[in-house]
């Protein structure tokens, strides 16, 4: 190992580069300039703004880095990581403007060094999340992420609503990474490796205690499933969405869901396929039977974000079970194991982000001002403020699925994913499911539209920034909706994953 | 003297499931972060005896990190504790109970 | 000649020989004036009284939380000091990078006061916010008083 060989690498995790060193920044800024701190969401953005730019470069790269004699590569640089990475540099430049605007964050405004550096930190292990292809730095990356979210949820540490979602938020999540942790080990002493691709070639080539493959690969489905909130490991969502900072827990339901499902696609895609043929089906090692997995748990993921939504009456917590639910979706387009999966999970997520952050802007925008989360006190938002009624209509009804939103797209391209695939039993049940989330939405918007409106509730201006970041939101939907073919592509051409 | 390798591999499947029995059935928040430490020491153990029976130094180097991981955890855990502690004066899960269903 | 072993050995006798002349010395010149306070229980400086299960001072809980990782930091470090001379500048860099990161760190909850003992007050900004509707939050929002810009 010499100098040359640790510089090469490094060309390679630019962005990661950018946010480190925005981070360091950002704790530096704190230190010195010590009450004065205006220029901390503004070096946060000049940041993410450099790692997009880097993050466009690696579109065309297609390589590891961090290769040595004794490992194939720690970190992959592809055009799907680089996707998963722009989500969740996208989400997080919202994020940034949204605690500039938030009544929440301004409060305890000491401590926004660590907000923002927190947040950072998040972003860190996120992007090691999407691009690893080691366990090691699986297994340390996910930490990472869930150790900034723990404090970022418990933020303002005088409510005792955010102090308690820290704390379950904090059990939840440290038992399920012991669990993957264990699985890992196990994993480890099955194989002797850590790194994915060994892996792969090694449960090709040879024998492998299958009952004890199985266990493991269960184990490490365990930490992977908390971060994407699937079901039987979904117990945290409601609470932490609730209960955390509206800020936090937009960032919490889209980037870090997109680093949870971009760590599973690669662990599933590369740990475990033999082949993929012609039509573009990923045909698995005979070890576990994830097809018949995926489809269960999306089934039940679905089924209970859905039917639990039904009756609350906290839209926060309405949007962490619609969450639950689309993590459910999703799941789906992972059951059918093909290319054409794939890229239906990544026109959905696209969409998902987009909306869920609008969706979750107006909350914050309505709970600033009337301080309340309480979908009966919308009542007749529509007529007081018809801006924000018809956006939070147009995000619901994208969350919903129905045309000409773009949440339409997704969920279509989903279901001819299912349809190709010969599952037509799955996409009914997904249809029936669709029409359960139509009630509960559309009573939010009832509550908009057609109540009166209690005297002077929304006596209050958007201002022209914020007006110009929902049009920023609201806009990509109704557009994608009706003119998708930029979608479809930008898919197609992040679907490559390194190696297959 | 030559141990077999079940031996270690039962004792930290032992000591992991007496960490998910623990997480799963004691009520103060500090004896559950315990019990998950309990959890990580297993698949350290598991780490270290599977390195030294393939003869590969990747699961002592990986026990170094999970050792870092888990101080970090502990720190974090009994932070977000102490502030709950703050406002609830109390460490039983079950009273901690605002947000539900 | 002394075996690797014995080395060690001499190494180990000197050390526990030193030790015991050193109490040995101090036992012969120190003045021995034996009073309540000096034979109480150390208990870090209070008075020992009633149980020991008492709720102590949260700052202890601070302290011990940035000793936890900074003493864990250490594991990182011992292989790579032990190693760090094959890889030449760039094993070097890379745990200079860490150490600086740690320094950081350091610095950080130096400056942020959580070192200190007696901590100064943190005035409150004041923000109009509405009070969220749920009772509970309500009582535990502290009332602020002046306006922030």
């Amino acid at each position: 190992m010499n100098v040359d060989y640790l510089v090469n690498s490094l060309y390679l995790i630019k962005p990661e580069l950018a946010i480190a060193s925005a981070l360091v920044l950002l704790v530096l800024i704190d230190l010195i300039m010590g009450n004065n701190k205006k220029f901390l969401p503004y070096v946060a953005i000049a940041g993410l703004i450099a790692a997009a730019y880097f993050i466009i470069g690696q579109f065309g790269m297609n390589s590891l880095a961090f290769v040595s004699k004794s490992n194939k590569g720690m970190i992959i640089a592809d055009p799907f990581g680089a996707f998963f990475k722009g989500i969740v540099v996208f989400a997080s430049l919202f994020v940034v403007y949204f605690s500039i605007k938030s009544d929440e964050i301004k409060a305890s405004f000491e401590r926004h060094g660590e907000y923002y550096t927190l947040i950072f930190g998040m972003i860190l292990g996120m992007f090691f999340m999407i691009s690893a292809s080691d366990l090691i730095l699986i297994y340390i990356s996910l930490e990472l992420v869930s150790f900034s979210s723990y404090v970022l949820a418990g933020f303002t540490k005088t409510a005792l609503r955010n102090s308690e979602a820290a704390l379950k938020y904090v059990i939840y999540g440290g038992v399920s990474s012991g669990i993957m942790l264990f699985g890992i080990s196990i994993l480890y002493g099955i194989t002797g490796s850590t790194n994915l691709y060994e892996i792969n070639s090694l449960i090709q080539s040879s024998s492998i205690p299958n009952l004890t493959f199985i266990l493991s690969g269960i184990l490490i489905f365990v930490g992977i499933g908390y971060k994407i909130s699937a079901a039987p490991f979904h117990f945290w969502t409601p609470d932490v969405y609730e209960g955390a900072p509206i800020t936090i827990t937009a960032f919490l339901s889209v980037a870090s869901k997109a680093a949870g499902f971009a760590l599973l696609i690669r662990f599933i895609k590369i740990t475990f396929i033999k082949s993929v043929d012609s039509a573009g089906y990923w045909q698995l090692v005979d070890l576990i039977d994830w097809k018949t997995f995926f489809i269960f748990l999306s089934i039940i993921t679905m089924t209970l974000g859905n039917f639990a939504a039904l009756w609350q009456d906290n839209l926060k917590r309405m949007l962490a079970y619609s969450s639950i639910a689309h993590a459910g979706y999703l799941l789906l387009g992972m059951a059918v194991l093909s290319n054409q999966g794939m890229i239906a999970i990544i026109i959905y997520f696209a969409v998902y982000a987009i909306t869920n952050l609008g969706a979750f802007f107006v909350v914050m925008l309505i709970a600033n001002k009337i301080g309340s989360e309480n979908i009966d006190d919308y009542k007749g938002l529509g007529y007081s403020q018809p801006f924000l009624g018809v956006s939070l209509a147009i995000f619901l009804i994208s969350l919903t699925g129905l045309p000409p939103t773009a949440g339409f797209i997704g969920k279509l391209y989903l279901f001819i994913a299912l349809v190709d695939a010969k599952m037509i039993t799955l996409a009914v049940i997904a249809l029936l499911n669709s029409v359960v989330a139509l009630y509960y939405y559309i009573r939010v918007l009832k509550n908009l539209f057609l109540s009166r409106p209690a005297n002077g509730t929304f006596e209050f201006k958007v201002s022209f920034s914020n007006g110009l970041v929902l049009v920023l939101l609201a806009a990509p939907i109704i557009i994608l909706g009706i003119y998708f073919t930029p979608l479809v592509d930008l898919a197609k051409n992040s679907m490559q994953i390194l190696g297959f | 003297m030559h141990v077999p390798i079940e031996y270690f591999l039962v004792l930290s499947a032992f000591m992991f499931i007496t960490g998910v029995a623990g997480v799963l059935t004691r009520r103060n928040a500090i004896v559950i972060f315990m019990s998950v430490e309990l959890m990580l020491n297993s698949a350290n153990l598991t780490l270290v005896t599977f390195s030294s029976y393939i003869g590969n130094p990747v699961g002592q180097l990986f026990v170094f990190f999970v050792m870092t991981v888990a101080a970090a955890e502990a720190a974090v855990g009994l932070a977000i504790i102490i502030a709950l502690f703050r406002n609830k004066q109390t460490m039983n899960v079950d009273e901690i109970n605002i947000l539900k269903w | 000649m002394l075996t690797e072993f014995g080395k060690i050995f001499v190494f180990l006798l000197v050390a526990v020989i030193f030790v015991i002349a050193l109490v040995i010395v101090a036992w012969l010149i120190r003045p021995s004036r034996p009073t309540k306070e000096k034979l109480m229980t150390y208990e870090c400086g209070e008075n020992p009284e009633g149980s020991p299960w008492v709720k102590f001072n949260i700052r202890f809980y601070v302290v011990a939380l940035i000793f936890l990782i900074f003493d864990v930091e250490v594991v990182l470090l011992i292989p790579w000091a032990l190693v760090y001379r094959q890889f030449g500048l760039g094993g070097f860099m890379v745990g200079a990078i860490f150490l600086i990161m740690l320094g950081l760190g350091m610095a950080y909850e130096w400056r942020k006061g959580d070192l200190e003992w007696e901590r100064a007050k943190i005035i409150p900004p004041v923000i109009k916010r509405p009070v969220f509707s749920s009772k509970e939050t309500r009582e535990a929002e502290p009332v602020k008083s002046k306006q922030l810009v």
